[in-house]
């Protein structure tokens, strides 16, 4: 399709040189080249204009002075950030979720390899119909689940403790995870793994030195949305969670709004607190993840 | 070369695996190490008899998290002190959040051993057979007696129609009409005491190119309640039932009226985002911006004098209509249920006793800035010093105002007056909806869950 469309805007190009790869048509880019810098930049600061003033906003409310109503915040103050921390017990909820996060992203990661490596290596009977089970698990709603999960954990004697949370949200993880790994594993030669079988590897052997490396994109894509959904995921943290020492920042910053009266100060320096790790994920794995999700899905 | 690269890889490979497979079990192990040791959820960890020795530890669920968070720490760490074989795990959850966690805990055996059970949550709780009933312990305790009767009162009628206490009042809430005095001055207007008043303040405050609105009303989460104290403050119309007890009079012609009118302001003396307000929304655009009036209750009082200090704004009680006669809508009784499931529950009641007494009675309203429960504490210094309380106060003792009681035994009432309708008075407010349809499918609903209700009590 695309290539058709190429062919009829510019069919007077010239014929690509045998050995050289196929280069996009030249007027088109030029007239990329050739727009005038506001057309690209005018657009662009437009959307950051609407992206980023809420930010400003969490920002202003969380760093001025408790009754201030500047629009500049200053002078800077960093009261709300030591009473969310020290008096509403966000250390705690961020070490909790810094637990949940990570081993979410570590089980999630571990049961998607596996099975997403199952997926893509090998023919069983039932494997389309796993497939519309994956994908069909995606339609129900965590809300659905909730009394039998809390049932279930209940008799685990796992209510009030990370692990039912982390369980609940790497089950509602796999589904599209084991979906993404499978479309890398898929991507990666057969050959290349049987080229390490015949060097003398084992299949988990060849797996792990040949296939896994080549999966970083996918891993990365993978484990940082399951860290980011299970960081900001509030429901089931919610639900099973009713020791204050033992709830996430999600909770933590919802019980921060009374019926009556709401400390914007404090909700908003608890927003950042809840948002510095998730921009710090995405600040240093964005090169992969981009890679990684059009490795995956587009050739998946 | 090729045996020895094989031999390698096979050795590196086996090594690496297994320091795989053991760095991933360590690591599992210690990370359900570090978060494990939960519980069955079911609260009370402590006595397993019926009603428990009253020691132990126990577990308060609060209904309304957040700035009162503090107090209610205090609170506890009172209790702790004062009854040192008690241990209180304190627990805020948002009111938003509340009762679909109780609900929930409901199906699945979880709940705490005491919790915040306020009149708008009480039919729904009790319904499910989830509350102790605790009339004989008040009957029995030191408190008998000391507690406002009115407030006592609601909470039983809002308890299931058979006069059985499920809720220990903690507290009580009114409408207030707050206003900017430095806006008012500054534009000659008086205090707006009346709905004439009122719509006259609104209408001069206005300036929109100067972003400036005389009002700002509530479209979005919450607006029913609003809308009925606006309604029934103009219409003047005093029972929410007629004098059979079976058809809601919302939609008497005098409230359709009264609907219509208050719907206007919208856009008109109002900012245009008001179409999704709840409750922080409004507030933080009161007490930000330039916008003359405010409704909302006796719980923002503190945000508004953090705004404006406490000598620019005022908080009156609602405006009366016709006749200087004033009619308000209830609003609900905060109070405080021991749950059935509780195997500790001589201790919740100590805990409950301990917190509607006098002290920390006074100690806790003074905080939240309402009305308190306790008789004694409603003595104190600082009930006359806050104005807006004293004003509710007065408001809701002195005869001057009669309240329309909002059907909160039905155990529907929540379902109709938030999800079932707030996104139709969205409609009414940007006029795709009438005032007289929206309020004539309000009255459909109530009528049936009102006949519902009277077959059960037969």
């Amino acid at each position: 399709m695309i290539t058709k469309d190429i062919d009829t805007v510019a069919p007077a190009a010239p014929a690509p040189v045998a050995d050289e790869p196929p280069r996009r048509p030249r007027k088109g880019r030029r007239a990329w080249d050739e727009a005038p810098r506001w057309q690209i930049y005018l657009p662009l600061g437009i959307y950051l204009l609407f992206t980023l003033v809420p930010f400003y906003w969490i920002l202003l409310f969380a760093l001025r002075e408790p009754g201030s109503s500047s629009l500049v915040p200053w002078p800077i103050t960093f009261e709300h950030f030591d009473k969310v921390w020290n008096e509403r017990s966000f250390g705690t909820y961020f070490e909790n979720s810094v637990y949940v996060g990570l081993a979410t992203l570590v089980m999630t990661t571990i049961v998607a390899l596996a099975g997403g490596y199952a997926l893509a290596r090998f023919d069983f009977k039932v494997k389309r119909v796993f497939m519309l089970a994956l994908l069909c698990s995606q339609f129900v709603p965590g809300a659905l689940l909730l009394v039998p999960l809390f049932q279930i954990f209940a008799n685990l004697q796992l209510i009030n403790s990370l692990v039912s949370v982390i369980i609940a949200e790497t089950v509602f993880q796999l589904p599209l995870s084991i979906i993404l790994i499978s479309g890398f594993i898929r991507n990666v030669p057969y050959s290349l793994e049987e080229a390490a079988w015949v060097d003398g590897c084992n299949r988990f052997t060849g797996f792990r030195v040949v296939v896994l490396p080549l999966l970083r994109p996918g891993l990365i894509a993978v484990g940082s949305f399951a860290f980011v959904h299970s960081w900001n995921h509030f429901l089931f943290a919610l639900m099973f969670l009713s020791n204050q020492e033992k709830q996430t920042i999600p909770v933590g910053l919802n019980s921060l709004m009374s019926a009556d009266s709401v400390d914007l100060g404090a909700l908003a320096a608890g927003g950042i607190i809840a948002a510095v790790p998730v921009v710090i994920v995405f600040a240093f794995i964005q090169k992969w993840l981009i890679t990684g999700f059009s490795a995956g899905a587009v050739k998946g | 070369m090729k045996p020895i690269m094989k031999s390698s890889m096979r050795r590196s490979s086996s090594r690496g695996a297994r320091h795989s497979v053991a760095a991933v079990a360590v690591g599992a192990v210690l990370a359900l190490t570090a978060t494990a040791c939960g519980d069955d959820g079911s609260g009370a960890t402590g006595d397993k008899g019926a009603d428990g020795s009253g020691k132990g530890e126990i577990t308060f669920w609060d209904n309304n998290g957040g700035v009162r968070t503090d107090v209610w720490k205090e609170i506890v760490a009172d209790f702790e002190k004062a009854n040192p074989d008690i241990d209180v795990k304190y627990v805020p959850i948002a009111a938003t959040e509340y009762q679909s966690k109780v609900d929930t805990s409901i199906q699945a055996e979880g709940l705490p051993d005491v919790g915040g059970v306020g009149a708008a949550m009480l039919a729904g709780f009790a319904a499910q057979n989830a509350l102790e009933p605790l009339d004989e312990r008040l009957a029995k305790s030191s408190l008998n007696g000391k507690l406002n009767e009115d407030m006592v009162k609601s909470l039983k009628a809002a308890g299931g129609g058979d006069g059985t206490l499920y809720s220990v009042p903690t507290s009580a809430n009114n409408g207030v009409l707050y206003y900017r005095t430095d806006l008012f001055k500054k534009a000659g207007l008086d205090a707006p005491t009346t709905w004439d008043t009122f719509y006259e303040a609104a209408d001069k405050l206005t300036d929109k190119d100067k972003n400036a609105f005389g009002y700002t009303i509530r479209g979005g989460a919450g607006s029913i309640a609003q809308a009925l104290d606006a309604m029934y403050g103009q219409s003047g119309i005093t029972s929410f039932w007629d004098a059979g007890n079976e058809k809601t009079t919302v939609n008497d012609p005098k409230n359709v009226a009264a609907l219509e009118k208050y719907a206007g302001l919208f856009k008109k003396v109002t900012p245009a985002a008001d179409l999704n307000n709840d409750f922080t929304k409004m507030v933080a655009q009161w007490d930000s911006g330039t916008i003359g009036m405010l409704n909302h209750n006796l719980g923002s009082y503190q945000d508004h004098v953090k705004a404006f200090g406490a000598d620019r704004f005022r908080g009156i009680p609602q405006p009366a209509g016709t006749g200087g006669k004033r009619v308000q809508v209830s609003n609900p009784v905060d109070g405080l249920g021991i749950f059935k499931s509780s195997k500790n529950k001589a201790a919740a009641w100590k805990f409950i006793e301990f917190v509607t007494g006098k002290a920390q009675n006074s100690k806790f309203n003074e905080s939240a800035g309402q009305v308190p429960s306790n008789n004694d504490a409603g003595k104190d210094a600082w009930v006359s010093e806050a104005e807006p309380t004293k004003l509710a106060a007065e408001a809701l003792t002195d005869g001057s105002t009669t309240i329309v009681q909002l059907p909160y035994y039905l155990p529907d009432w929540n379902t109709i007056s938030k999800t079932d309708n707030e996104p139709a008075f969205q409609k009414v407010l940007n006029g795709s909806l009438s005032a007289k349809d929206f309020l004539d499918t309000l009255a459909d609903q109530l009528n049936e869950a009102q006949a519902e209700w009277n077959e059960q009590k037969g």
